[in-house]
């Protein structure tokens, strides 16, 4: 199970890639909101880099690359700008604080962290995965002179390391659905005072729903002040909507890959219900609705330059089942 | 650490990836001009007429085809040439009678194109009009457009087979029949034929003068039917104008023309539907080209109706699929089917849907 989970990461990843190459992005929320520079030459040298570590994950890039379909491409491109625009506003919110964290749980290869921490220079970032994903990550940073750069690597940290820490980025080994490792990885990494995003981009639809529900109380209690960014699929209601149930099936056939609370937390409402103990206010869209009400009409122009979307009723569907959810909690001054 | 050292590579190139793009090359992809599958090059003046030797030949393919088995490239030379010689002598607008059974989108779905078949009830003796889109995003289009394009010439007066969106050069070339071309035959060569033959499809039918029948939509620079008529449609579609609005154009709620979200064709309101329907004294516009979580939808007061025939869309979507029958008195019915079971077919074989992960 957990090697197809993190096989989902070469998705991701590929989908980012082709996204880019397309030219989807870096699009102008990235460039001007979120201070972005050099974005397609991140992902390009991470992509090069790994011809060398995983030729499994490069095969996986090009063959995207070459055949990804225009909703795909779209979808990838809303995933990430939703998010980068959240990450971004969180952050420059919080601007005056002396330190600012990051923690992203099941980062796979998600570059984003390289961008906000040259941006923001009181921001610390600890990224963890899987032990194999984030020896992989490590040695493909490692590989690019770029790279090393960008994520202030230092040439000092053995590219067959099993671990990366500096001053300012991390990227650790930590099996998430297991508390113990999540509450030492916290106490030693993190200060419960300093406002902390945390980061779950399709990580928690992969998790039983105890290993899930656990783990929110747990990185919640530990941090006073923080917001919680997740981006996941919903499954819709049984019976009223079949695009779940026929997700579910498809991904168990072909990938041996289990979306255990797909159906449970089916819907927004349910969805948020699992953050909202408290008082913490959260904020639920559809990618669906993002796409309708935040993508300006000059940037639709512009997506639709790119590529022919021959299918919107296909790409509404889709969107519709997934969400990116927004959760604040201060406990020093609730909201 | 060795990472991933057990896998092997397979798809792997060894160039690194280069972002530069022409800019005019992202959303049409090049196409190699001037070279052309020859298909055409021996065209007769006369309809194409079946002889005892075509039809035993037809008739094997069309077995061999309902087996969801592919054609040798000679054999798609052949047909596709026999099929230039019957669809270059329809019409832009191609008369059609009743009764008929009236399909939109099939995409490639083969196993449901043959459910289809049997929910309808078996060509010839059911009359069939297709709307377009028989290639790209399902699995099986070669099979798919190779065993309707036999049908036709096998059958001409019993089966019409539009074009749609998808039958063409440059869509195919991004969602799926290209590639699955080169999969299957190892080259391009089929695709080649079967993109020239597209030019040939009518574009539009007319059921006993009642019901127009089109892939997309109405366009702004067709108010009669006669325009239609005048078009020189055997080319590639192009990337606007009247002929290409029919073919990618949709119903809106708003009224009035509307640019489409689609990147061609334009949306059309229900006043520009009755007005169309008013004008050319016509009952209903039948088209296909949209997802319909039903398989049928109506619009714009029944002016318009949408008809996708292709379930559980791409193998994810969840839909229900539909046909409209018209009987000799001009009743409509429509037949709805669920996605059929793809016996025989190992699993593992199977490529999923994309999702986001």
């Amino acid at each position: 199970m957990s090697r197809s989970v993190q096989e989902t990461d070469y998705d991701a990843l590929s989908c980012r890639i082709s996204a880019i190459v397309k030219g989807y992005m870096p699009c102008e929320v990235q460039i001007q909101k979120c201070g972005f520079s050099k974005y397609a030459e991140m992902h390009l040298a991470y992509a090069n880099a790994l011809r060398s570590t995983s030729r499994r994950a490069y095969g996986k890039i090009r063959k995207t690359v070459e055949s990804a379909l225009p909703v795909i491409n779209y979808g990838t491109y809303l995933r990430t700008v939703s998010i980068d625009a959240v990450v971004s506003d969180f952050l420059e919110k919080k601007r005056d604080s002396e330190q600012l964290q990051i923690l992203n749980l099941g980062c796979g290869s998600d570059l984003r962290a390289a961008q906000f921490l040259k941006r923001f220079p009181q921001c610390r970032v600890v990224e963890v995965d899987y032990s194999t994903s984030v020896a992989l990550k490590i040695k493909t940073l490692k590989e690019s002179p770029e790279l090393v750069e960008l994520f202030a690597v230092g040439s000092s940290v053995a590219s067959q390391s099993t671990e990366l820490i500096t001053e300012r980025y991390c990227l650790l080994p930590c099996d998430i659905s297991k508390m113990d490792q999540v509450t030492t990885m916290l106490s030693v990494h993190f200060s419960p005072d300093a406002p902390t995003l945390v980061l779950t981009e399709c990580v928690l639809c992969y998790m039983a729903e105890n290993h899930s529900s656990q783990l929110i109380k747990t990185v919640q209690d530990y941090f006073n002040e923080g917001c919680w960014l997740s981006y996941d699929p919903i499954g819709g209601v049984e019976g009223k909507d079949n695009f779940g149930s026929i997700m579910r099936d498809n991904l168990r056939e072909s990938r041996q890959l289990e979306m255990p609370t797909l159906m449970s937390f089916n819907d927004p409402a349910a969805y948020a219900a699992r953050f909202a103990s408290g008082r913490v206010p959260v904020q639920i869209q559809t990618m669906w609705q993002y796409y309708r009400v935040s993508v300006t009409s000059e940037e639709k122009q512009r997506l639709k330059a790119l590529q022919f979307l021959d299918e919107i009723e296909e790409l509404q569907i889709m969107l519709s089942h997934y969400i990116l959810m927004d959760a604040r909690w201060n406990k020093v001054r609730p909201a | 650490m060795e990472v991933d050292s057990d896998v092997p590579m397979r798809d792997a190139v060894d160039e690194p990836l280069d972002p530069t793009l022409d800019e005019d090359a992202r959303a049409f992809p090049a196409v190699s001009e001037g070279e052309t599958s020859g298909i055409a090059d021996h065209k007769s003046n006369k309809p194409l007429e079946l002889t005892k030797g075509s039809i035993g030949q037809l008739d094997k393919w069309i077995e061999h085809l309902g087996k969801c088995q592919i054609l040798s490239e000679e054999d798609v030379s052949s047909l596709c040439k026999m099929a230039v010689d019957v669809l270059q002598f329809e019409e832009n607008v191609q008369p059609v009678s009743v009764p008929v059974t009236i399909c939109g989108d099939v995409h490639g779905q083969f196993h449901d194109l043959i459910e289809l078949f049997k929910i309808g009830g078996p060509c010839p003796d059911t009359n069939y009009l297709f709307m377009g889109d028989y290639v790209d995003r399902g699995y099986y289009s070669v099979e798919t457009v190779s065993y309707l394009v036999a049908m036709k010439v096998r059958y001409p007066k019993r089966i019409t087979i539009l074009r749609g969106n998808h039958e063409s050069r440059q869509i195919t070339q991004v969602y799926g029949f290209y590639d699955e071309c080169l999969r299957k035959y190892g080259s391009a060569n089929v695709w080649k034929m079967f993109t020239d033959l597209f030019d040939y499809f009518p574009i539009t039918a007319l059921v006993d003068n009642k019901i127009f029948c089109l892939h997309g939509g109405l366009s702004p620079m067709i108010e009669t039917v006669d325009q239609v008529r005048e078009l020189n449609r055997i080319q590639e579609v192009p990337h606007e104008g009247p002929m290409c609005d029919l073919l990618w154009s949709d119903p809106d709620d708003r009224g009035g023309w509307g640019i489409s979200p689609r990147g061609a064709g334009f949306t059309f309101g229900q006043d520009i539907s009755e007005q169309f329907n008013h004008t050319n004294d016509l009952s209903l516009i039948a088209r296909a080209h949209q997802l319909v979580m039903e398989g049928y939808a109506w619009s714009h007061q029944q002016s318009v109706v949408t008809i996708f025939s292709a379930p559980n869309y791409c193998y994810r979507c969840g839909n229900q699929a539909a046909i409209m029958e018209v009987d000799e008195n001009h009743n409509r019915q429509f037949l709805q089917y669920e996605p059929s079971m793809r016996p025989g077919e190992p699993t593992v074989s199977r490529k999923t849907p994309d999702y986001f992960l």
